[in-house]
């Protein structure tokens, strides 16, 4: 359909400002236009196209449309588009009313028609190119050398900002302490910088960063930025929100970062350290990244359903890490602004989807140690109990035990499967099952006869057995809701040539449910009810046995069909078990668990048995179970492991993104806009990994630069830090960006050199005073022509009064730690888990060690915009709020701090407490005027106090040493001090 | 150097052109010019630009019907069928089984979709001018059903609780998007200079939604929802610390301001007055808690119309009542009462019983006072949970159930009221057997796009972007329920 005939379009093209002849550049002028305003309905997503139109790419934009084209390449006035963005028409009209688009201004009009008439060039959006390294400009008017302020200065030129000087020493070595170290330089630090740089500022300057970079604090700064990203929590999220172990992967990022371990294989051990050849450990728990999503253990809920939303974020989470892309909007539907198309999205799901996700225990020298020790003080109580028994109680227990022994023969399984579960046949005959489970999974087995050929089956007995494979190690595969390794067998059918068997009765060793009242008998596998059945709960990593008698004795068949169904409102499938039958007459039944096998166990074992059952042995047993109670847990965490061949994942297409529409299968592949996994590498996690920090990806050193800049700048050169698609700001300097890029690689991707190749520059150590110039035409510092100053987190927050109060414990790793919060914090979340305040030095450890709980995270850090462990943190907020200045003000844990500055300070004859409190808080010393108002504050709490219209004992503890009004007046300025502005900014 | 007040001046309104030029959020769309009118200043996610205030009012899309809105959020999900939607047929049919043409393809939380039907465990009656039916266990809402609009329809898409609690909150079943209360505060801001402008009360028990049901997801953490404690310190950390009476604390932020004063002077970082400005709202926060939390200006005859009983944890739910609307009186946006215990899975008539005497009085006194205070015309007060309950019965030997009823996603009941609500109105029907919707569906989204709709903001054009997409509230859902509108 034409709008208006072609000389009416010549003639408005007469109208129309005058052609410029400067070149439009496609990738600042046009793109972002189209992006915004065109994209969503004729963009990338051709199902979304409206009228069958494209204008992403110039083969879409200049078809023919039957005689007339959207784009005519040097005509303007033939072009369709610009009659769409002029019409008067509000049915023709583009964008349309509707889309809550602005419309295209004059100036904007004409900058497309000049676009179209230079030739209407598409260029490739920048971040999907490969940033090739850029010529470093010549030395500009910061007189530095160094390539960064090269680069920063060349995009300053004619923009005539007052570029500021260096900042002062003391202001530097606080700004580099926080940066380097999430910490504040202790006064020696400070004296020993502030002489060396009186000396040599540039050397100083660099033996400064050396030490910061070499300190262990390093890591652990560093690895809470990573942290937000991982989205780390010490809990799974959701409802219930209980505790999970992955602390080790947190201490992982620390070491990691400490040792400067190569960013690639940083990357590479994170997404797929288990499918390195012979896996180190540490390359095992660094699996842990993408074992941060949130598991929920709800009650009824859809188990895989949940697995698929982690798996979303996965996804989602790559992408923003490595890609810098918002591949989650392809979940749904084609990108419609990026390059990443619905098929694309489930292709990089593929990719990292073949893995099943077990908890390692970690072997730990000094704890196997402690457990040998123990295990043998354990054996030898034992032995000094067998040695004591009464041998007619013996021989009596014995003899009872042999008229209740059948001989059982195991029943080699010929076939086993089910409806979801992987069921393998294990040596031993017994069953493994793995894979995915759901709330109801059905087991068939065929068992083999022949063992007992020519005899009548009289029972049957289902074994549960152990194995490390499994969560707790089993015998269930239960690992949510309800008890690790527990299991639930709902009803058991068993059929010989299509006839039911009839049970005449059962028994178990042992019968326990987890979650409600119901009893666990043997009984409940044949009533009929499905809600009722047969569990081993609170003795997971035991063999537990299960015996049905037949009503009839079975002979003269070849075969046995056995029926299982595991029925629950949370996972309940078994995860090992093996079956045998026995021909012995009368009512056989299971004997307790832990009973010894009369015919495989020795005497020995035999006689240990009868010690740990007999009643005269209490004592021996009291003890036995008080060591065992002791007996050190190697710590665990939660990892990934690729699925074994014969049982791979398939993927597919989710329609509109939803759990319940799957649609085509899709094979492994990174989005296609980029070069392939190389031939010879693997489509898995492995390619992946190994990919994304190829020069394949153009994206991931960049990535990695911008997100490191913007901690040290406050502000990324691309400012949108999770977006490098399309809709992404464009970056402020990209040839800087790629230069750095480029370079990272060549250095073989070292961070630390990283942090010190822009630590280095003059533009990370100017003065950030702000000059109203400056205010004016760069609000947002864009051009550095000042220093960056941002407000710290909360976790610095806190670190940073604990240490420059003397407190802050240097004990690094571990489980996480309780520092004091209210307890009404807690009180929220849902159940009753307490905030048990941790005692002694870990009350004062780092905040990157608090335990973080996603449904109530920590408050102070909270409301300093810490993360909550739910999503990838690409970028945090910096608010500025109230809630924030009464934490400061109010908090126990900063009075705390406050105490211990002023007894760290105000004690002692002939010193000067005041600028001790400054130099501990703010790294320097007060001005003279400064000192007369704090002086005054002082002196009239002091005499409040002394007069006691104030309590000093309330303000101090009398347990951290004397309470005298001197004191707690000079915590009142502490306190003060701690929530100065300048506190609370890195300047 | 200007002296300090004419630099403060010049920042503000370089800040302000600043903010008119860089802003690329949605929220640039509702009357910016407003926005720069509040007292204190903020900043919201860029790094060094201080926007001001981002609290304060401002103006809306359209007129507004409703100024603030109270949120009684009945978590656990209340069983219709005990309360609103009496089914004669279940009567009928009860303890046989659902006709499977009914339950084909439905997903359950616990129980088999084959179960038997239960049928309603209270007579109903029809109350008064509307002639709206309730059952015999909210007798004080019966005496209002002339105020309120009864839904019947409402439909949403999660079947577990803490995706269907944060579905209703944030408009989205997982962790991470912004909640109703924080999108008002980012739309048109707080009337309030002492308190938050979303506020979260609980009662009872747990939430299965947790933190994240009042967090700000992507938008600045400014506008989450601050919960109310039940010990110690209301608001965290709103009472002075230990040993500090009001002068101590004044003297320090005198000092302290005194010093961020003199620090804007040499530095001249326009976020030093916003933190300035954070400090002296934390101070009238301080002194507005303990007159707001303090019940004895209220009458005898208030206090017995909710039967509030301060400081008694059993009449938690009331007395939460009275203090949300003495929030909304002073000023704050959103309140959100949580009040847990409605998840009964198992005897469903006794666990009913039990939530309604908690909850029936104090629910229905909230829209008296309301009204008699004049405030109910622009107060929304939305009733209600996160699902429905099903039709057949939940038994499980294992868990020792019986008599109770599962989760049910595809039809429920809530009320609203005030606010532009049309009163006296029953909307939207089920099936026979209270199943499935049949008439005027109101799905989760639709109630957000409603919401929004009689606060003054067109559901469509209030957006975040993020992470390169703009999000809204209702996604891309969400039609305005125009037969609510009065």
């Amino acid at each position: 359909m034409r709008l208006f005939p072609h000389w009416l379009l010549g003639a408005l093209a007469l109208v129309s400002p005058l052609l410029s002849s400067q070149e439009v550049d496609f990738q600042r002028e046009i793109r972002p236009l189209l992006s915004d305003r065109c994209f969503k309905c004729h963009g990338f997503d051709e199902e979304m196209q409206e009228a069958d139109l494209g204008l992403h790419t110039f083969a879409a934009a200049t078809r023919d449309l039957g005689g007339y084209q959207a784009v005519k390449p040097g005509d303007h006035a033939a072009s369709e588009l610009i009659a769409r963005l002029i019409s008067e028409d509000p049915k023709e009209v583009m964008p349309p009313p509707k889309s809550n688009k602005p419309r295209f201004s004059p100036e904007e009009v004409a900058l497309m028609k000049r676009w179209i008439d230079q030739g209407a060039k598409y260029e490739e959006h920048w971040s999907f190119k490969k940033p090739a390294r850029p010529e470093v400009p010549a030395m500009g008017e910061s007189r530095s050398d160094h390539p960064i302020d090269r680069f920063l200065d060349a995009k300053r030129v004619g923009k005539e900002l007052p570029l500021n000087g260096p900042a002062d020493p003391h202001t530097l070595i606080r700004r580099l302490s926080y940066d380097l170290r999430g910490l504040p330089p202790t006064m020696e630090e400070t004296g020993v910088f502030l002489a060396e740089h009186e000396k040599n500022p540039e050397a100083a300057w660099a033996a400064l960063i050396d030490r910061f970079l070499a300190s262990p604090a390093y890591g652990e700064r560093w690895a809470r930025d990573w942290l937000d990203l991982a989205r780390y929590s010490d809990t799974n999220g959701y409802e219930k929100d209980r505790p999970r172990s992955i602390w080790p992967y947190r201490d992982w990022v620390v070491r990691a970062f400490n040792a400067d371990l190569p960013y690639d294989q940083f990357t590479i051990a994170q997404l797929a350290g288990d499918l390195l050849p012979n896996p180190t450990t540490d390359q095992l728990i660094a699996t842990g990244f993408h074992r941060n999503t949130m598991l929920n253990e709800e009650g009824g809920i859809d188990p895989l359903e949940f697995r698929y939303l982690a798996m979303i974020d996965r996804v989602a989470t790559t992408g923003s890490v490595w890609m810098g892309l918002t591949t989650g909007c392809a979940q749904c539907h084609t990108h419609k602004f990026d390059p990443i198309t619905h098929t694309d999205f489930y292709a990089l799901f593929a990719l990292l989807n073949n893995a099943d996700e077990p908890e390692i225990e970690i072997v730990d020298s000094t704890l196997t140690k402690q457990r040998q020790e123990m295990e043998k003080q354990i054996a030898d109580l034992e032995m000094k109990a067998v040695a004591t028994i009464d041998e007619a109680r013996y021989q009596a227990w014995l003899a009872d035990l042999r008229g209740k022994s059948a001989p059982w023969t195991i029943l080699p399984p010929l076939k086993a499967k089910s409806n979801l579960p992987l069921l393998e046949i294990e040596k031993d005959h017994a069953i493994y099952a793995s894979g995915d489970f759901t709330k109801r999974d059905v087991y068939d087995v065929i068992l083999d006869l022949a063992p007992l050929a020519g005899k009548a089956v009289t029972a049957l007995r289902l074994e549960v057995l152990p194995d490390p494979r499994l969560p707790a190690n089993g015998p269930g595969a239960a690992f949510y809701e309800g008890r690790k390794g527990d299991f639930f067998l709902s009803e058991v059918s068993a059929t010989v040539g299509g006839e039911k068997l009839t049970f005449s009765g059962a028994s178990v060793s042992f019968g326990k449910i987890s979650i409600g009242s119901g009893e666990a008998k043997g009984e409940n596998v044949y009533d009929g009810d499905g809600s009722t059945g047969w569990s081993t709960a609170t003795r997971e990593g035991e063999a537990h046995a299960l015996v049905l008698n037949l009503a009839t004795p079975l002979a003269g068949a070849k075969t046995l069909d056995l029926n299982l169904l595991f029925e629950r409102h949370f996972v309940a499938g078994l995860g090992k078990f093996r079956l045998s039958a026995t021909t012995a007459e009368g009512a056989v039944v299971a004997l307790p668990s832990g009973t010894p096998d009369l015919l495989a166990g020795d005497e020995a074992s035999l006689r240990s048995a009868f010690v740990r059952i007999d009643p005269e042995h209490k004592a021996h047993q009291d003890a036995i179970a008080k060591l065992r109670k002791r007996l050190p847990d190697p710590p665990t965490t939660l990892v990934m492991k690729e699925r074994p061949p014969q049982n791979p994942r398939p993927t597919h297409r989710h329609h509109r993104g939803e759990y319940l529409s799957p649609k085509e299968a899709v094979a492994p592949a990174v989005p296609a806009v980029f070069e392939p996994i190389p031939e010879g590498t693997p489509a898995n996690r492995l390619g992946l990994a190994k990919w994304l920090v190829s020069d394949r990806n153009p994206l991931g050193s960049r990535v990695l630069v911008n997100r490191t800049w913007q901690v040290f700048f406050g502000r990324g050169i691309v400012h949108t830090a999770g977006d490098y698609g399309y809709q992404s700001e464009l970056p402020s300097h990209p040839e800087l960006l790629d230069w750095i890029a480029v370079e990272v690689a060549a250095q073989g991707w070292s961070v630390k050199k990283l942090h010190r190749l822009i630590v280095t520059s003059a533009a990370y150590r100017r003065d950030s005073c702000i000059d109203s110039i400056q205010l004016e035409k760069d609000p947002d510092n864009r051009l550095l022509a000042r220093g960056p100053r941002f407000r710290l987190t909360g976790e610095m927050l806190r670190d940073g009064a604990l240490a420059s109060a003397g407190l802050l414990s240097p004990k690094m790793g571990g489980p996480s730690v309780y520092p004091p919060q209210p307890g009404s914090v807690v009180e929220l979340a849902y159940g009753n888990d307490a905030w048990k305040t941790s005692g002694g030095e870990d009350r004062y450890r780092r905040s990157l060690y608090t335990f973080s709980k996603r449904t109530a995270p920590f408050a102070a850090y909270l409301t300093f915009d810490g993360p909550t462990g739910e999503n990838c943190l690409p970028r945090r907020d910096r608010t500025n709020t109230p809630l924030q200045a009464l934490t400061l003000m109010n908090d126990p844990m900063f009075h705390e701090a406050a105490e211990g500055l002023a007894r760290l300070s105000g004690t002692g004859g002939g010193q000067d407490p005041l600028g001790s409190i400054f130099r501990r808080v703010l790294t320097r010393l007060p001005s003279e005027v400064e000192k007369q108002e704090y002086l005054a504050f002082y002196e009239t709490q002091r005499a409040r106090l002394a007069s006691g219209e104030l309590k000093a004992d309330a303000i101090l503890s009398a347990d951290k040493g004397p309470v005298t009004p001197e004191l707690a007046a000079w915590a009142m300025v502490a306190r003060v001090l701690l929530n100065l502005n300048e506190n609370i900014t890195r300047g | 150097m200007p002296p300090f007040e004419i630099m403060n001046e010049s920042l503000r309104s370089l800040t302000r052109r600043h903010f008119f030029h860089d802003c690329g959020l949605g929220l640039g769309r509702i009357g910016l010019a407003s926005a720069f009118s509040g007292g204190f200043a903020n900043l919201a996610g860029e790094a060094n630009a201080a926007l001001a205030n981002p609290l304060a009012p401002r103006d809306t899309h359209h007129g507004a019907k409703a100024k603030r809105v109270i949120f009684l959020f009945m978590a656990g999900a209340p069983s219709q069928l005990e309360l609103f939607d009496d089914k004669p047929k279940l009567r009928e049919l009860d303890g046989k089984p659902i006709p499977p043409s009914v339950i084909a393809g439905q997903r359950y939380a616990f129980i088999q979709p084959d179960a038997a039907v239960l049928a309603p465990r209270f007579p109903f009656a029809k109350h008064g001018q509307c002639g709206a039916e309730l059952s015999d266990r909210l007798p004080h809402l019966a005496k209002i059903v002339d105020d309120i609009a009864i839904v019947k329809s409402l439909k949403t898409d999660q079947f577990n609780h803490a995706p269907a609690q944060l579905f209703l909150n944030t408009g989205h079943g997982l962790p991470g998007r912004p909640a109703m209360g924080s999108w008002l505060s980012y739309g048109i801001g707080n009337e309030a200079d002492d308190l938050p402008s979303f506020v979260v009360l609980k009662s009872g028990g747990s939430l299965s939604g947790g933190a994240a049901m009042w967090s700000s997801g992507f938008l600045p953490g400014s506008h989450a929802g601050v919960p109310f404690r039940d010990a110690g310190d209301p608001i965290l950390h709103v009472s002075n610390p230990k040993g500090y009476d009001a002068r101590a604390q004044r003297d320090s932020l005198d000092l302290i301001r005194k010093m961020n004063e003199r620090e804007l002077g040499t530095i001249g970082d326009p976020e030093i007055q916003t933190r300035i400005d954070a400090y002296e709202m934390a101070w009238r926060m301080q002194s507005a808690a303990p007159e707001l939390m303090d019940f004895s200006d209220e009458s005898p005859a208030t206090i017995a119309l909710y039967g509030a009983k301060p400081g008694d944890p059993k009449a938690a739910f009331a007395n939460q009542c009275l203090l949300a609307r003495r929030l909304v009186e002073r000023g704050t946006r959103f309140v959100q009462v949580y009040h847990s215990g409605w998840d009964h899975h198992s005897q469903v008539e006794n666990g009913v019983k039990t939530q309604a005497l908690q909850v029936d009085q104090a629910s229905a006194a909230l829209v008296m006072d309301l009204k008699q205070r004049g405030l109910l015309e622009d107060t929304l007060v939305v009733w209600g949970g996160e699902f429905g309950r099903t039709p057949m019965v939940e038994a499980s030997a294992a868990l020792g159930r019986s008599l109770g009823r599962d989760h049910h996603p595809q039809a429920f009941t809530m009320w609203m009221a005030g606010g532009g609500i049309k009163p006296g109105i029953t909307l939207g029907a089920t099936d026979e057997l209270g199943f499935h919707v049949v008439e005027d569906p109101v799905h989760i989204h639709d109630l957000h796009a409603t919401l929004l709709h009689l606060l003054g903001i067109e559901h469509t054009k209030l957006t975040f972007r993020y992470q390169g997409r703009d999000y809204r509230l209702t996604d891309v859902h969400g039609h305005l329920v125009e037969k609510l509108l009065a």
